[in-house]
């Protein structure tokens, strides 16, 4: 093929070039070391001087011609290729698969980071208790009345010769024993933990739920302390404007005993459970030193109801996707 | 418990308006909430334990409300008319029994059973009581006025001793010994049980119930009125072991103050001669085996500040004191302590921070100043577990996988499809057959979530973090794992899926930076098991499909594949990350495909592959084909073998020499490069 006949069958075929990936085509085949007219530069050695230089430079001409006319395609395409292509940017977007967290598993986070700016520790506990650490050493002896506001269920032992009796944890105070034994005061620690209640179950009760147990002790915390620091966290989760409402309650491991309510839609709710923690705690733990502190113990359930607006606790163990994939 | 609002008001004058009344009662005392009984306001207390042995009556919430409105409270005077013949002279209290810490008795004669005045049967309907005649309903009016529970016998129905005189005995039962109760029931005893008799058999459960034997009726003229105090833990015990709670046994179980006994006896002997007329007998017939401790406490403004956090002043400490009824014993200005006696209705008041929090709840709580914690400035200790479980949800949740909470039970027939039922711990006291024991694992009641799910979803991707719990040599064992499934409706995928879930777990290790030498991977039925490779017992996890019997247990259907992991093993096997030093030469990328025997595996090949070659840095199986075109017992493999040398660029001659090992190693394998 001479010179002319490349050239014009290269213009014609990149008349007919109309994406990017055909013109890099067009390029390889006509501009690129193995097109022909690489080809036709090789052979220009074998050539005598003359015809070398003659032929030499109609080449070169013919190259630089395709390449500008190359360079010019390009541009024309590049600038087409986004807006002749109109984007439907209402069409929906291709769907990925994503997963979902737990709305409990959201609501413990946002408790327990709250408490962990405040330097509280973490510590998590068995569900399976003793009947010593769930209520002997809580101060609620068998045969005392305020057994019944724990309904238990009990284990059946493996052998008859078991020393305790166990049962399913009917709240994360436990750890408040378990905490002690092991650590001297000053400190703060809250324990996030499934609990259990031998009840008949409807929308607010169910058999079993979280609690988030705190205990802070140290020489002289107080009362007005505990309150402070229970504003503040009810206010971090539940935002500055949440009324908060102290009243008496009673729970035999602590004196006083204290219900926090907190206002919603004009209605006093009950979120927790607190108190002073009674002197005979630290006695069951060897404390040699007269300590003062607070524990409370938050129902994980019910703030995720409150902040989330859901009606029926039994929903969080559903395990229905319809009511998760909303978190 | 129900209280009547004009009742109370009859008790101790006041002014409030019954939402405000309960409201008040709300902040000081306990959760009160409001109804209108015949438009009569009836306020519904919610008692807490402590306060239910003052709380639980009419003059013990108008004492309370005395105590927040700053009023002085006023017991209903005594003015009893009796006749000159003495009760004792016909009636003899024989107690036998420690449990009985206090009998009290009178006599009334000539009296005419019938209906109660209306107004006393209104306050009974009011408080939930059902009016049945003036004697009965007298003992259950002065009951919730006073506390006390109270009971009448008919006299002539008691059997009389040799001395003609009825003989009250208080005893413990024999073991199996039966009454019959008012109800017509009857209770076979055991030998805790207390038991009020005559000579001849049993009237009624000490604290309990009253017997039919001696039933207030119609035709009754005489009776003997009881009031008495048991100890509480002896009636809480018979009653839970007859499994019969009445109003009674409920007050007597929290420890009911002594004093109250007489008194209360006096105030119902008045109101039946009121209300049925009759004559009351000389005396009451008093059996006191307990004197009541009189407890004091050492109060210092200095420690109730300290306690309370909050500026309490002296005088305030003393005037609310007061107000709850303490008597000032000894006080010193100076030093601004006192000694406080305790009024003896309070008996859940044991000790001084039991009084420093009543002066904080009397102060109300909403007024004590909120003050700040003072506490060190430290970093709390880190959580392992706590980070650790956190970490691997957050990477299952990206995924794709929906977290779900499944309840720590599974049912009877779970219970029975396990493997080794024999290691599952039960419930003592099961609530159904649903909820039977407690979960071995995760699977279990994921397994049951697919059937609910797939209603509404073809695809399933869930999992769930939690605690699980089997007996192990009589032990406890606990473990925290991580289950997972991947569900699909449509049949025969679990090939497909098993490998899919495969990539998502080796993509989790990766993640973890779990080192391919620390784990082994073993084939079991329907999946693989990775174990520890320094101790191949301790089992890190599963990959399992369900094969056609599995999914039937669970009535499943289509194609399922489940993975549990031991998080704490997991963990163990976590590395810190070492950023390593990015090559300084460059990579050369060679394929290579090759037939091969089908049964040969692939992770098998994977690993001769990389033993022939030392400078392959890395390999990615790119494309497995069996079927058409090639011969039955062969499979189609192919790699992008990535090859790289750390001190210099490597030529081609070298790659070439690599691809050499790498093909005489594989036609060692029976290989047929292509």
């Amino acid at each position: 093929m001479n010179l002319e006949e490349l050239k014009n069958k290269a213009q014609e075929e990149l008349e007919l070039v109309d994406s990017l990936d055909s013109l890099e085509q067009w390029r390889i085949k006509f501009l690129s070391r193995k097109s022909e007219l690489s080809q036709f530069f090789d052979h220009l050695k074998d050539l005598p001087l003359e015809e070398k230089r003659v032929n030499g430079q109609k080449a070169n001409e013919v190259r630089q011609l395709l390449e500008q006319q190359y360079f010019k395609k390009k541009q024309k395409l590049e600038a087409e290729s986004i807006s002749q292509k109109e984007l439907d940017i209402t069409r929906p977007g291709v769907k990925v698969e994503r997963g979902h967290l737990h709305p409990l598993t959201l609501i413990t986070r946002e408790l327990v980071q709250t408490f962990e700016k405040l330097g509280f520790d973490i510590a998590l506990g068995s569900e399976i208790e003793t009947e010593y650490y769930n209520f002997d050493a809580l101060g609620i002896p068998e045969n005392h009345p305020a057994r019944d506001m724990w309904d238990t269920f009990w284990l059946k032992p493996k052998t008859k010769s078991q020393k305790s009796k166990l049962l399913l944890r009917t709240h994360t105070s436990p750890m408040q024993i378990h905490y002690m034994e092991t650590h001297q005061p000053p400190f703060r620690v809250i324990v996030p933990g499934r609990c259990f209640r031998f009840e008949a179950t409807d929308s607010h009760h169910d058999i079993q739920f979280h609690q988030l147990e705190g205990l802070v002790v140290g020489e002289d915390v107080s009362l007005a302390n505990f309150k402070q620091l229970m504003i503040d966290v009810l206010k971090e989760i539940f935002g500055n404007e949440i009324e908060v409402r102290f009243r008496p309650s009673y729970f035999p491991f602590v004196t006083p005993g204290l219900e926090i309510d907190i206002k919603f839609k004009n209605e006093w709710l009950e979120v927790m459970g607190a108190g002073m923690v009674h002197p005979d705690l630290f006695k069951n733990v060897k404390y040699h030193y007269q300590y003062q502190g607070f524990a409370f113990g938050l129902g994980v359930e019910r703030i995720a109801m409150l902040k989330y607006g859901i009606n029926d606790i039994r929903l969080f163990f559903s395990s229905d996707l319809r009511f998760l994939s909303q978190f | 418990m129900k209280f009547s609002y004009e009742w109370l008001q009859d008790l101790i004058k006041f002014k409030e308006k019954p939402e405000k009344l309960a409201e008040l009662l709300t902040l000081y005392f306990a959760e009160t909430t409001l109804n209108y009984q015949n438009k009569r306001a009836i306020l519904d207390i919610d008692l807490s334990a402590n306060r239910f042995a003052d709380g639980s009556s009419h003059l013990g919430v108008s004492r309370e409300i005395g105590a927040i409105l700053k009023k002085k409270f006023n017991y209903p005077k005594i003015k009893i008319k009796e006749e000159k013949e003495k009760a004792e002279s016909v009636v003899k209290i024989n107690n036998r029994s420690k449990n009985c810490r206090l009998y009290s008795s009178r006599v009334i004669v000539d009296l005419k059973v019938k209906p109660s005045p209306l107004w006393l049967q209104e306050r009974l309907i009011d408080c939930g009581l059902r009016p049945i005649n003036n004697v009965v309903d007298a003992t259950n009016y002065i009951m919730l006025l006073t506390g006390q529970p109270l009971h009448a016998f008919d006299f002539d129905k008691v059997a009389s001793n040799k001395q003609n005189k009825k003989e009250i005995v208080i005893r413990e039962a024999k073991e199996k010994e039966t009454i019959t109760t008012l109800d017509g029931k009857t209770y076979s005893l055991s030998n805790n049980a207390l038991l009020i008799c005559d000579i001849s058999g049993p009237l009624a459960i000490a604290g309990i119930k009253g017997g039919l034997k001696a039933e207030v009726t119609e035709d009754t003229k005489r009776i003997i009125l009881e009031s008495a105090n048991f100890e509480p833990t002896n009636i809480r015990k018979t009653s839970r072991e007859i499994n019969l709670k009445t109003d009674a046994s409920i007050r007597f179980e929290h420890n009911l103050p002594l004093e109250l006994a007489p008194y209360a006896l006096d105030l119902v002997a008045q109101l039946i001669q009121e209300i049925a007329g009759g004559t009351i007998l000389k005396g009451s017939l008093i059996s006191n085996k307990v004197k009541q401790k009189k407890l004091t406490f050492n109060i210092t403004e200095k420690e109730c500040q300290k306690f309370l956090g909050f500026p309490i002043s002296f005088k305030e400490i003393k005037e609310i004191l007061d107000l709850l009824g303490f008597v000032i014993k000894k006080q010193s200005a100076q030093d601004k302590a006192l000694i406080v006696e305790l009024p003896s209705f309070r008996n859940d008041i044991t000790i001084k921070e039991d009084v420093m929090g009543e002066i904080g709840r009397l102060k109300q709580f909403n007024q004590i100043k909120p003050s700040p914690l003072e506490a060190e400035l430290k970093i709390p200790t880190r959580n392992e577990i706590w980070e650790f479980t956190n970490q691997l949800t957050d990477l299952v949740k990206s995924f794709g996988f929906v977290e779900v909470k499944n309840y720590s039970f599974i049912s009877l027939k779970d219970k029975k499809n396990y493997l080794e039922p024999e290691k599952i711990i039960d419930l003592l006291n099961p609530i159904s057959d649903s909820f039977f024991s407690i979960r071995p694992n995760l699977l279990i009641n994921l397994f049951h979530n697919i059937e609910l799910n797939y209603r509404f979803y073809d695809k399933i991707k869930i999992f769930e973090i939690g605690n699980a719990y089997l007996w192990e040599n009589d032990e406890i064992q606990e473990k925290i794992l991580l289950g997972g499934i991947w569900a699909q409706k449509e049949r025969e995928q679990e090939e497909e899926i098993f490998y899919q879930v495969k990539g998502i777990i080796e993509a989790l290790f990766e993640s973890l930076n779990i080192k391919e030498k620390d784990y082994e991977i073993q084939k079991i039925k329907n999946g693989l098991e990775i174990v520890l490779k320094k101790d191949k017992s301790q089992v890190i996890g599963s990959i399992l499909y369900l094969d056609k019997e599995e999914k039937d247990k669970y009535s499943l259907e289509g194609s399922i594949v489940a993975f549990e992991f031991n998080v704490l093993l997991l963990k163990s096997l976590k590395k810190p990350i070492h950023y390593q030093e990015l090559p300084q030469y460059p990579s050369a990328l060679r394929d290579i495909s090759f037939l091969i025997d089908k049964k040969l595996l692939i992770g098998e090949i994977i690993k001769n592959i990389k033993d022939a070659s030392n400078l392959l840095e890395s390999l990615e199986l790119f494309d497995i084909y069996e079927g058409k075109n090639i011969p039955n017992n062969k499979k189609s493999l192919s790699f992008h073998l990535v090859f790289r040398a750390k001190d210099r660029t490597l030529s081609s001659e070298e790659i070439d020499e690599e691809m050499t090992k790498i093909t005489i190693i594989l036609k060692q394998l029976g290989a047929e490069i292509r």
